[in-house]
């Protein structure tokens, strides 16, 4: 039992406190990302150039990254957090400030994506990859507009609908319904949301957010909210299927680069996101992942056909939102979630 | 081999043949179900789209696709390293546990009884996180070593309770005639305990086998970036898209172990020439 | 007769173990102790925490993750958890003990063989099967088009996204689990014996009721143990064939560690949901060794 008990303390204190392992030999980058989304072709540039070798360990949701870095093992010198993580990151003093006067090409980015509510004073995080979460239609079922949510969600569409199975995207459409902030998860919000959903969720055949372009494509359902990425995946793949952001707004997300505090390896990250902005690199993410980019050079170089792609480039008059930092409010919103996942 | 009995004799009481009969068929039947998805993934591995949607046209790109992704063939490599000294293990601690349980009357045998099959309960995700965070402290680097104590861990109970369903009721005169006629208690075990667990043996250690080969979500918890298996390597390539170069790769492993077990027979008079 | 795989319930020979014999025991003591307990000692202490902003843990003292687990909610997904992997367990020894009897019934290398053809499908990635099983029952998909072909339908039937599907797919991950096992225990029984008992007269069905079942009885019981247990946790079927319509325990923890970031009320659930077992499990033995004195 004290065994038991001596190992449950350096537990809680290894959690809070930093570990410490072998240093790791110089020339070195540990990048800790989204599986894939760095693609080879950039890894084996970066290393060609710089003779840096970059060991790419990859999470596949955004909780994964922040367990384990969070749990303190190994030592990430780069990591690529969504917004709203990074804001709470940032919020903690987990992140090394990144030296602009390092970063070359930084100029090539668009200064929309720039001074976001998660980083006002863009110190901490460097923009990779933007995206947006809307509507796709297949234009050969669907013929009558589908605007907005309200148009989604429609009693007419009943079982032809995936959603992304993220409870707070599908809260942030209902919240959008009532005209209300998308980050503003009161109570008073909260329980105005609820009957939305409970409205919608019948009518939704499946949720997905994994892949929800496997079942429209597969013809089992003609309507979708999907990430913009998805939706530019199967516009590519038959032009029947339209991407619209929806009227009554739309959230858009950027993953971001940034520099866990604890890296040991500060300078070859800070080498890296410069390599990631020039134009030519950066075309390359977009060729394989076809995102909204950032980089305003690295568009120049993109094909007509890549930027004229509604699922990468959506037009929009509205003014998009991101996601803030919610804290504890996400286990409120997975309860609701389950509740009326439950009661269906 | 002997014979069986039912293969040998020639005339069987009507009954039992139409039994055996059925039987037969319904295997036969069980069988079209466990093959029928490898069937329609094999048939997609040779489709020109990227997609497994519509069937568009022949072609083997995605194979030569394959014998070109280092990554992936890497992550196979380490998958199977890993189920293979997993399952090793397992069979080790789960046959020897489960002998020993049966043999001895053990103060806390119910208690360990239970703990074993925690590991089997226990979501994936609560096991993966509790062991990243006792790897952590224990300040175990995060790699081979880790994923295969976490994968023995899941893997063990299912041989345990499998050799435990053998031994049960097996005669007991068994270990004590040996013992009687001079064989010291490991040499009991080992030539007469042994022979006859053996099927039971087989069968929970390809359960560990398979389990471990498939395990993603504690294997993402308690793996290294060295150490990446095949399951990590196949829901990354989800996040851009699954291609048929994934259904090449089952295609190319299951196609050439089906074979081997059909041909074993074969090739082993082959290599006795 | 004994209702669950047990240690040393039927062996009156059992003696009490030596030196040697804790010794030899000693190992898969010490993991269980290291990789099972220690990590539910450390899930037991975070159940009693709270979360701070960011998802870590934060070291307090609180009842309030148990109460919440009490909530009919939880418990309602807990029922529906233990229902789903009831039918699978029930359909997985229909389907698979015939299959682990015949395969026990046959040569001995024939019987290895098939038992290995019983696992291959399951060296394939998850993922691809289940993409597999998804282009099978799809609206345009294989058996659609075949039962439209054949004329059995007169349009295609809406089988993906729907229980039945959730069904298939658990019955297809889990009947391995049921069918080695069966063998294990058939593959024991002499073929005279069954034989004696057609030759005495018995009708297949009797045979079956009063010899084979009785005989292969502990390779059921661990059957059942190993399909109905996982079973239980078991979520990414009900996530991609069912289209993740309703939640499931397995569902439900697994938010807690990674969308809801709430680690304490994930670790209460994970705690009340293996304590759920343990009792259930603890019960029946104790059943079962009264019934049998």
């Amino acid at each position: 039992m004290k065994l038991i008990r001596k190992f449950l303390t350096l537990g809680l204190v290894a959690l809070t406190a930093t570990g410490a392992f072998a240093a790791n030999k110089k020339g070195e980058l540990k990048l800790f990302g989204w599986s894939e989304y760095v693609p080879q072709a950039v890894l084996d540039g970066f290393t060609a150039e710089t003779g840096i070798k970059v060991s790419y360990e990859t999470y596949a949701s955004g909780e994964e990254m922040l367990a384990k870095l969070l749990s303190g093992g190994t030592r990430y010198d780069l990591i690529q957090p969504p917004d709203y993580v990074a804001e709470a990151l940032i919020k903690d003093g987990l992140l090394t400030p990144i030296d602009q006067s390092k970063l070359k090409n930084f100029g090539n980015l668009m200064p929309e994506f720039l001074k976001m509510p998660h980083d006002p004073e863009q110190k901490f995080t460097v923009p990779y990859m933007v995206g947006t979460v809307g509507i796709v239609v297949n234009t050969e079922k669907i013929t009558e507009p589908v605007l907005g949510y309200r148009d989604l969600f429609s009693a007419k569409h009943k079982n032809r609908i995936v959603a992304l199975d993220d409870g707070r995207e599908l809260a942030v459409a209902a919240l959008y319904v009532l005209g209300k902030d998308m980050n503003d998860f009161s109570p008073a919000n909260l329980a105005a949301v609820r009957p939305i959903l409970a409205e919608w969720f019948p009518r939704i055949k499946l949720f997905d957010s994994d892949s929800p372009k496997t079942a429209l494509l597969n013809g089992d359902v003609d309507l979708g909210l999907v990430w913009g990425g998805e939706a530019a995946k199967l516009w590519q793949e038959n032009k029947k299927f339209q991407y619209v952001l929806p009227s009554e707004g739309a959230h858009l997300f950027i993953d971001l680069l940034a520099i866990p505090k604890r890296a040991r390896n500060v300078e070859n990250a800070h080498l890296f996101i410069d390599y990631i902005l020039r134009p030519e690199v950066s075309k390359l993410i977009s060729d394989e992942f076809p995102y909204t980019n950032p980089n305003a050079a690295a568009r120049k170089l993109l094909s007509p056909d890549q930027l004229a792609n509604p699922g990468s480039y959506p037009t929009t008059t509205r003014k998009l939102d991101t996601f803030r930092h919610i804290g504890d409010v996400g286990s409120a919103i997975d309860e609701l979630i389950t509740d009326l996942k439950n009661t269906k | 081999m002997k014979l069986s009995p039912i293969a040998k004799r020639p005339l069987l009481p009507t009954g039992l043949r139409l039994l055996n009969w059925s039987l037969g068929a319904w295997t036969a039947l069980v069988f079209l179900f466990l093959y029928l998805p490898i069937a329609v993934l094999v048939f997609y591995s040779f489709n020109t789209s990227k997609l497994n949607v519509v069937w568009e046209g022949f072609t083997f790109k995605w194979y030569a696709a394959l014998a070109e992704n280092t990554p992936l063939l890497g992550a196979l490599k380490n998958s199977l390293i890993i189920a293979t000294i997993a399952t090793i293990l397992s069979v080790l601690i789960g046959t020897v546990g489960a002998w020993l349980l049966h043999r001895y009357r053990y103060r806390f045998a119910r208690s360990i009884q239970t703990l074993v099959c925690i590991p089997m309960i226990m979501p994936e995700i609560v096991m993966g996180i509790s062991l990243l965070i006792l790897f952590t402290v224990s300040q175990l680097e995060l790699g081979f070593t880790t994923v295969i104590l976490a994968h023995v861990t899941f893997c063990f109970p299912f041989v345990l309770v499998a050799v435990q369903a053998r031994l049960h009721g097996l005669d007991p005169a068994l270990e004590e005639a040996a013992l009687d006629l001079g064989a010291t208690p490991l040499k009991a075990f080992l030539l007469v305990i042994m022979p006859c667990l053996l099927p039971a043996v087989i069968s929970g250690g390809l359960m560990a086998f398979t389990l471990s080969l498939d395990e993603y979500i504690i294997t993402v918890f308690t793996n290294g970036l060295e150490s990446r298996t095949l399951p990590q390597e196949v829901f990354g390539l989800a996040r851009k898209g699954l291609n048929p170069m994934l259904n090449a790769l089952s295609a190319v492993f299951i196609v050439t172990t089906v074979a081997f077990v059909i041909f074993s027979e074969y090739l082993r008079r082959l290599a006795a020439r | 007769m004994q209702t669950l795989p047990s240690a040393n319930a039927e062996n009156p020979h059992a003696r009490r173990p030596g030196l040697a014999g804790w010794l030899l025991l000693a190992p898969m003591v010490v993991w269980l102790l290291l990789f099972v307990v220690a990590p539910m000692a450390i899930l037991l202490v975070y159940s009693f925490c709270t979360r701070d902003d960011l998802g870590r843990v934060v070291f307090s003292f609180t009842w309030s993750n148990y109460a919440r687990v009490f909530e009919p909610i939880y418990l309602q997904v807990l029922g529906r958890s233990v229902l789903y992997a009831g039918i699978t367990t029930a359909i997985c020894l229909a389907l698979g003990f015939p299959v682990g009897w015949f395969i026990a019934r046959q040569r001995a290398v024939v019987r290895n063989r098939l038992l290995l053809l019983v696992m291959i499908p399951f060296w394939t990635s998850f993922l691809i099967r289940t993409y597999a099983w998804i282009s099978i029952l799809k609206s345009e998909g294989l058996l659609n088009a075949t039962l439209l072909a054949a004329r059995v339908i007169p349009e295609p039937l809406e089988m993906l996204y729907t229980p039945a599907a959730v069904m298939v797919g658990l019955v297809y991950a889990y009947l391995p689990f049921m069918i080695l096992p069966v063998y294990g225990s058939a593959e024991k029984l002499d073929n005279a014996l069954v034989d004696a008992a057609h030759d005495l007269g018995a009708g297949p069905v009797r045979a079956f009721s009063e010899v084979i079942i009785p005989l292969t009885w502990p390779g059921i019981t661990a059957g059942i143990l190993l399909v109905f247990v996982p079973a239980i946790g078991m979520f990414a079927i009900t996530d991609l064939m069912g289209g993740a319509k309703v939640a499931m325990i397995g569902n439900v923890i697994q938010s807690q560690f990674t969308k809801a970031r709430n680690w304490p009320f994930g670790a209460a659930l994970g705690i009340v949901f293996t304590l759920l077992f343990v009792l259930t499990y603890l019960g029946l033995q104790w059943r079962a060794r009264r019934a049998r004195s």
